[in-house]
């Protein structure tokens, strides 16, 4: 079998207790309480190969967490099935968490007041790592992540760029087959997140671990993943190539020209003006009707074009849209 | 098993090593808790000074207790420092608890081995010192069994206490707002302890026996030790009830931990 999560019809309802503030609220509360049903999760269904490094996307209250809870076995579901590495994650907890790693990245796994060193030490015993394939890891990470220099600094006086190393560095450290990864790059600068894409995707490739990345940064899944998932209200609305995506609802393109004069009338067929300043056009098209070389023809036939550019609609636009417009509701 | 308890000592140590990291504090608060327990009993040695006994016990014999309840919740304070809810409760609302989760260990052990707390030993200290007072002042006709006996009382006093502490946190998967009714119980509780049962009215003594069987912790093994009659008549068995109650406590305690981790993996946070 090679899958390495799969999910059928999975679950997760809150019955969530409205509090009423102040005493007399408290009192109310104690006689009646207002019940509301969460339906975090609502029947989801996925499939996951080993190997695989897939973006799991969504706005807040999606429903990732709840998603991501259930896989690691800290929430047991409502309802469904679901299998992650061969096992039911929450009823052989201890073994299913000692063959995955999961990073969040707003908080540490890491003894905060320690330095770096003895927390991954410390990690070593709790997970029985080997003595032997600890110090290759290490070795291999050091480099990797340029944790030499921070080694011994207690885990409080890091930055968050070294922290968010040091947490990769621990999360890995026992082999794990699958990898959890909640907002690696949240809150660093483009240097900092560029090394960790690298060092991801470089755990990805060559170790072969299978990587479920959730994140609101658009840009980790364009140069990441592959592969999308996008939840919304607890159900999966798109599972695909993200490609596709973009070729489904990636919306229009822009042409941008820069004419050699100010013209009256800049129309032309196939696309829409949608901004012009002063030589300056911007004109969508839709992909599929036009191309751009067809559009760049007419345009120089009839004026002077001192330059020009053609403009990809991004994922981030691509997938606000998705779940401004619902373009993907499923009836 | 071996392994697991090497887990738990290495991560005692690393909780020890992050407050050494904190030399200043450590040592003002260890200092400051013991300093506080003094002035309880000064106050208590105070009193006495003017009724030279308190319903048939003398100071001495009220420092016995005292002394012993001290060390006992002291060194509970200090092993089940994880499990105090003020904590405990704090590490749920923060997430932290997924952390525990997350790790290929025993719960229990994790959250024991999540903290412990050194500057109890201001507290513990000042226990034995006034236990060792105790014993200058009394005469204790001591037996081998009263020896062995002593440090069973003492085990069976810090179970009993670990269990609140564990019944406590367990509660804060559900709420956290009754934090303060818990620590009516344990604080509260060895506060009350701490004085011969015999001085409270008779419904808080059923409640201490029957409900929360503390009384089988302090007051009738103290009775035992110092040779005292009790104001009614006892089984001869009840002095030799502690560790059945404190471990019992501790036992029901780690039941209701399991059936909450249960819950809180059902609703999370």
């Amino acid at each position: 079998m090679s899958d390495m999560i799969s999910a059928t019809d999975l679950k997760k309802h809150f019955v969530l207790h409205r509090h009423r503030p102040g005493f007399i609220g408290a009192v109310r509360n104690l006689i009646t309480r207002e019940h509301r049903l969460i339906r975090a999760v609502d029947g989801v269904n996925f499939h996951i190969e080993c190997g695989e490094f897939v973006g799991y996307l969504g706005p807040n209250g999606a429903g990732k967490s709840t998603t991501l809870k259930m896989l690691t076995g800290l929430l047991v579901p409502t309802s469904g099935e679901l299998l992650v590495n061969g096992r039911v994650p929450w009823r052989e907890r201890q073994v299913h968490v000692g063959e995955i790693g999961a990073v969040f990245g707003q908080r540490t796994t890491l003894w905060w007041d320690l330095p770096v060193i003895d927390s991954l030490e410390l990690l070593r015993h709790i997970y029985h790592i080997p003595a032997d394939r600890f110090r290759k890891n290490l070795q291999e990470f050091r480099d990797l992540l340029e944790l030499d220099h921070f080694l011994h600094t207690p885990v409080r006086a890091l930055s968050l760029g070294e922290r968010m190393r040091a947490d990769l560095c621990a999360a890995l450290l026992h082999d794990p087959r699958l990898l959890f990864l909640d907002e690696p790059t949240i809150g660093l600068d483009v240097v900092a997140k560029e090394r960790i894409r690298q060092f991801i995707r470089h755990i990805n490739l060559e170790r072969g671990t299978t990587i479920l990345l959730t994140t609101h940064d658009i840009s980790d899944v364009e140069k990441l993943c592959k592969r999308v998932m996008i939840i919304d209200r607890g159900r999966l609305l798109y599972d695909g190539l993200l490609d596709k995506l973009h070729q489904r609802f990636g919306g229009n393109r822009q042409l941008v020209v820069d004419f050699g004069e100010i013209y009256e009338d800049v129309h032309v067929d196939g696309a829409q003006v949608t901004e012009q300043v002063g030589t300056r056009v911007t004109y969508h098209f839709e992909r599929g009707t036009v191309t751009a070389s067809e559009l760049i023809g007419r345009l120089s036939s009839r004026f002077r074009i001192r330059d020009l550019e053609v403009r990809e609609p991004d994922v981030e636009d691509t997938i606000r849209r998705i779940y401004e417009e619902q373009l993907l509701v499923r009836g | 098993m071996r392994s697991a308890f090497l887990t738990y000592f290495r991560l005692i140590a690393a909780d020890i090593r992050s407050q050494l990291g904190y030399p200043v504090s450590f040592l003002l608060e260890t200092a400051g808790a013991g300093l506080i327990i003094s002035m309880y009993f000064i106050s208590l040695a105070l009193v006495f000074q003017r009724f030279d006994n308190i319903a048939g016990w003398t100071l001495g014999e009220v420092a016995f207790l005292y002394g012993l309840i001290e060390m006992g919740f002291g060194t509970m304070d200090m092993i089940f420092s994880g499990f105090d809810p003020q904590f405990f409760g704090q590490i749920v609302r923060r997430g932290g608890f997924d952390k525990i989760l997350l790790r290929p260990q025993s719960l229990t052990l994790q959250v024991l081995g999540s903290s412990f707390v050194i500057r109890r030993l201001g507290r513990i200290l000042q226990g034995v010192v006034i236990f060792l007072i105790a014993l200058s002042m009394v005469e204790i006709s001591w037996t081998p069994v009263k020896i062995i006996y002593l440090p069973v009382v003492f085990a069976s006093l810090v179970c009993f206490f670990g269990g609140f502490f564990i019944i406590g946190s367990t509660i804060t998967f559900w709420t956290v707002e009754s934090i303060e009714v818990i620590n009516i119980l344990t604080y509260g509780g060895s506060e009350m302890m701490s004085y011969p049962m015999h001085i409270y009215q008779d419904w808080m003594r059923r409640f201490f026996t029957f409900i929360v069987p503390a009384i089988f912790l302090n007051y009738y093994p103290a009775l035992y030790f110092l040779d005292k009659p009790a104001l009614q008549e006892l089984p001869y068995f009840a002095p030799f009830l502690s560790p059945i109650a404190g471990f019992g406590v501790l036992f029901f305690a780690l039941r209701f931990w399991r059936f909450g981790i249960r819950h809180y993996q059902s609703t999370g946070t």
